[in-house]
C-alpha cells in the first residue's frame, strides 16, 4: 500500500543512463523540459518521442514502471485534455447545445495530455536512473556557484539528502504503526470525516516520537564524527564528467536546436 | 495471579474442552506471499505453507532472518492477505468479508516485534484500553480486562495512570504485550517478545506468558531466535526456511536434526551441542539433550552406571 508510491524511487543498474554523471542527467532533464514546451508539430512531438524512448530503453526500466509514475495524475492529465476539446476555437466537427468539439480541439487535447505525461516520464527517469545521494551531490554542484553570494548551498544538500534518506524509513515504520493498531482493532476505512482524522492519532503520535527520536540519534552520529558543515569537506567520490556525458550534452543540443528550427518553421 | 475466568468473556468454554477439540483453532491452507508482486522488487515470500494450530498449543517457531516468520504471522489476523492459499479461523475463511477479518482481528492477537513503538495514549491505563474499546466492550468489562492483563504482564496499579513514555523499555514491552492480551485472543502470537532484553527481563516476560496460558489455555504462538526459550517453553516447534516449512515437531525431534538445523544457520541449545561433542569423545549420553536439567540426568545416570560397573 503506502510501499507503492514510486516518488523519487531509484531503481539500482549499471546501464550507460545508470553510470551517467548526476550533474550530466540534471542538465539533460532541463533541456528536456525546456524542449517540450517548445516543441509544438508532429514532427517534433515524434523527434521528443525517439528520445524518451531511447533514455527508457538504454535504462533498462521497464515501460510499466514507468508508467506507473503517471497514473496518479490521470485524472488531472483527463480533465486537462477534456476542457482543451470544448474551449478551442476552429473547425467546427461537432456540435449540440453550447458545445462544439473541433478538430484543433482534438489534437490540442491529445497534444497537451502527450507533453503532460511525456514531462512527467522523463523526469521520472531522472530519479529511477539516480540515487538520491547522488542526485543532492549533482544538484550541490550545480548550484556551487551560488555560495558566492552566500547561499548555504552545502546545508540545504545535506538537509535534502538526509530528508529523502528518511523517507522511506518513514513510510516502513508507518505501515507498521498502522499494523499494529490495526491488529488491535483500529479501523482507519470507515467512519464519517471527523472519526477518520481521530483514528489517525495512534499514528501520529508513535510516528512523531519515533521521528525525533531518530532525528536525534542522526544528529548525535554525525556530531560524533566530527560532522561541523561544510567548510574544507572533500568528497570521497569526486564526480568527474566522461566521454558519454559530452556525447550526451551534444546530442541533447542538437535535439534542442531540432525542435527549435521545427518551431521556427511550423512544421 | 488474578484467574482470567473473572474477565467476562463471550463464549468461555471449559478448559479442557478446548484442549480436547478435536478440530485446529487456525489451520493454513497452501499459503503463499509474493512482496512487490509485479515490480522489479517482486520477492517470493511464502511458498506453499501448510499447517494446523491446536486449540491450547504452545508453539515455537524459528528460522533464519529472512525465513518468512514475520509474514507468516501477519497472515493470521489478516494484516497481509495471501497471493495464494486460505486462512481458516474456527473452519471459517479469515479473508472472506470485512466482517471476518474484524473478526480475527480479535480472535487472534498479534504482538509485533518492538511493541512499545506502538504505544500512543496519555495514560498506561488508556493504552491498554485501546483494543478492548475497538472491540466495543462495556467500560466495566474494559476496567477488568485493563487490571486483569495489566498484573499477567507484572504492571503494578500505581503505573496504571503514567504516561507510558516516562516508562523504561521493559516496562513499555509489557504495556503493549497487556494490550494485545486485554482482548483476550483466542491465539496470542508474539514476533520475538524478548528482544533487546536483558536475561532476566526475557525470563520474566516469559514466565508472565505461559501463566496467561495457564490460565486461559489458549493457543500461543512465539516467534523467537532462542533455541532455549524454544525449547524451555514450546511444546511443538516450527522450522521455517526460504519460506517452507522445514521442520515440525516436538522440540527433541527437532533437535535431533542437528545437521540440517546447522546447514540452515541456526544453532541447537548449547547443552545439545556440548552432548554431541561429549558424545564425541566416547561419553555414551543416552537420549536427546537440549536443557541444562537433562544433561544433569544424563550426566546422573551415567556416573551411577560406572560406579555399579
Ligand atoms: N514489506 C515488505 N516488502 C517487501 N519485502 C518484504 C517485506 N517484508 C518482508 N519482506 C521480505 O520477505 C522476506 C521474509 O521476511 P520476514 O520479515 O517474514 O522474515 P523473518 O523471518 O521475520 O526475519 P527476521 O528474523 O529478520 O525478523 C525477506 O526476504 C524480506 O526481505
Ligand atoms: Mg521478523
Amino acid at each position: 500500500m503506502l510501499k507503492d508510491i514510486t516518488l523519487g524511487q531509484y531503481f539500482p543498474g549499471n546501464t550507460v543512463v545508470h553510470r551517467l554523471d548526476p550533474r550530466t542527467k540534471i542538465v539533460l532533464v532541463l533541456i528536456y523540459i525546456v524542449a517540450m514546451f517548445i516543441a509544438e508539430s508532429f514532427a517534433s512531438y515524434a523527434l521528443m518521442l525517439v528520445v524518451l524512448a531511447s533514455a527508457i530503453l538504454l535504462s533498462r526500466i521497464r515501460l510499466a514502471t514507468v508508467l506507473k509514475g503517471v497514473k496518479p495524475l490521470i485524472l488531472v492529465i483527463a480533465i486537462t485534455a477534456f476542457l482543451n476539446v470544448f474551449y478551442t476555437s476552429g473547425h467546427i466537427l461537432v456540435e449540440f447545445w453550447i458545445f462544439k468539439i473541433t478538430k484543433e480541439g482534438i489534437f490540442n487535447a491529445i497534444f497537451m495530455a502527450l507533453r503532460i505525461i511525456m514531462l512527467i516520464m522523463g523526469t521520472f527517469m531522472l530519479t529511477y536512473t539516480t540515487s538520491p545521494i547522488m542526485l543532492t551531490v549533482g544538484i550541490e554542484q550545480l548550484l556551487g556557484p551560488l555560495k558566492v553570494i552566500k547561499v548555504p548551498v552545502h546545508e540545504l544538500a545535506m538537509m535534502m539528502s538526509m530528508a529523502l534518506r528518511l523517507i522511506p524509513t518513514l513510510i516502513e515504520e508507518t505501515d507498521k504503526i498502522m499494523s499494529a493498531q490495526k491488529a488491535r482493532g483500529a479501523d482507519f476505512d470507515t467512519g464519517n470525516l471527523v472519526q477518520k482524522a481521530k483514528a489517525l492519532l495512534p499514528i501520529l503520535v508513535p510516528l512523531f516520537i519515533s521521528a525525533f527520536r531518530r532525528a536525534d540519534e542522526l544528529a548525535v552520529a554525525m556530531e560524533s564524527r566530527c560532522y561541523h558543515g561544510g567548510e574544507g569537506r572533500t568528497r570521497l567520490n569526486v564526480l568527474t564528467m566522461g566521454g558519454r556525458d559530452y556525447i550526451s550534452f551534444a546530442l541533447a543540443v542538437a535535439v534542442l536546436a531540432g525542435v527549435i528550427t521545427l518551431a521556427h518553421f511550423g512544421l | 495471579m488474578l484467574i482470567m475466568g473473572d474477565i467476562p468473556q463471550k463464549r468461555k468454554p471449559h478448559r479442557k474442552e478446548k484442549c480436547m477439540s478435536k478440530t485446529p483453532i487456525l489451520k493454513i491452507e497452501n499459503l503463499t506471499h509474493v512482496y512487490s508482486k509485479g515490480t522489479p522488487f517482486e520477492l517470493s515470500a511464502l511458498n506453499g505453507i501448510n499447517l494446523e494450530i491446536g486449540r491450547g498449543e504452545v508453539i515455537g517457531i524459528i528460522g533464519h532472518t529472512g525465513s518468512g516468520k514475520s509474514t507468516l504471522i501477519q497472515h493470521l489476523n489478516a494484516l497481509i492477505k495471501p497471493t495464494d492459499g486460505k486462512i481458516y479461523l474456527d473452519g471459517k475463511d479469515i479473508n472472506e468479508s470485512k466482517q471476518s477479518v474484524k473478526e480475527a482481528r480479535s480472535r487472534v492477537g498479534l504482538v509485533f516485534q518492538y511493541p512499545e513503538y506502538q504505544l500512543f495514549e496519555e495514560t498506561v491505563y488508556k493504552d491498554i484500553a485501546f483494543g478492548p474499546k475497538n472491540m466495543r466492550l462495556t467500560p466495566d468489562e474494559i476496567d477488568v480486562r485493563v487490571r486483569a492483563s495489566a498484573q499477567f504482564v507484572g504492571i503494578g496499579e500505581e503505573l496504571l495512570e503514567r504516561s507510558p513514555f516516562d516508562l523504561s523499555g521493559g516496562q513499555k514491552r509489557r504495556i503493549a504485550i497487556a494490550g494485545v492480551i486485554a482482548m483476550l485472543p483466542e491465539v496470542l502470537v508474539l514476533d520475538e517478545p524478548m528482544a533487546g532484553l536483558d536475561p532476566a527481563g526475557r525470563r520474566e516476560i516469559m514466565e508472565n506468558l505461559m501463566g496467561y496460558h495457564q490460565e486461559t489455555g489458549n493457543a500461543m504462538l512465539i516467534v523467537t531466535h532462542s533455541m532455549e526459550e524454544a525449547a524451555r517453553y514450546a511444546q511443538r516447534m516450527i522450522v521455517l526456511e526460504h519460506g517452507r516449512v522445514a521442520m515440525d515437531g516436538t522440540p527433541e525431534q527437532v533437535f535431533s536434526r542437528e545437521k540440517e538445523l546447522k546447514e540452515m544457520g541456526l544453532a541447537v541449545p548449547e547443552m545439545t551441542e556440548l552432548a554431541e561433542k561429549l558424545r564425541e569423545y566416547g561419553v555414551p549420553l543416552e537420549g536427546t539433550i537440549y536443557t541444562v536439567e537433562q544433561m544433569r540426568d544424563a550426566l546422573l545416570s551415567l556416573k551411577g552406571g560406572l560406579q555399579d560397573a
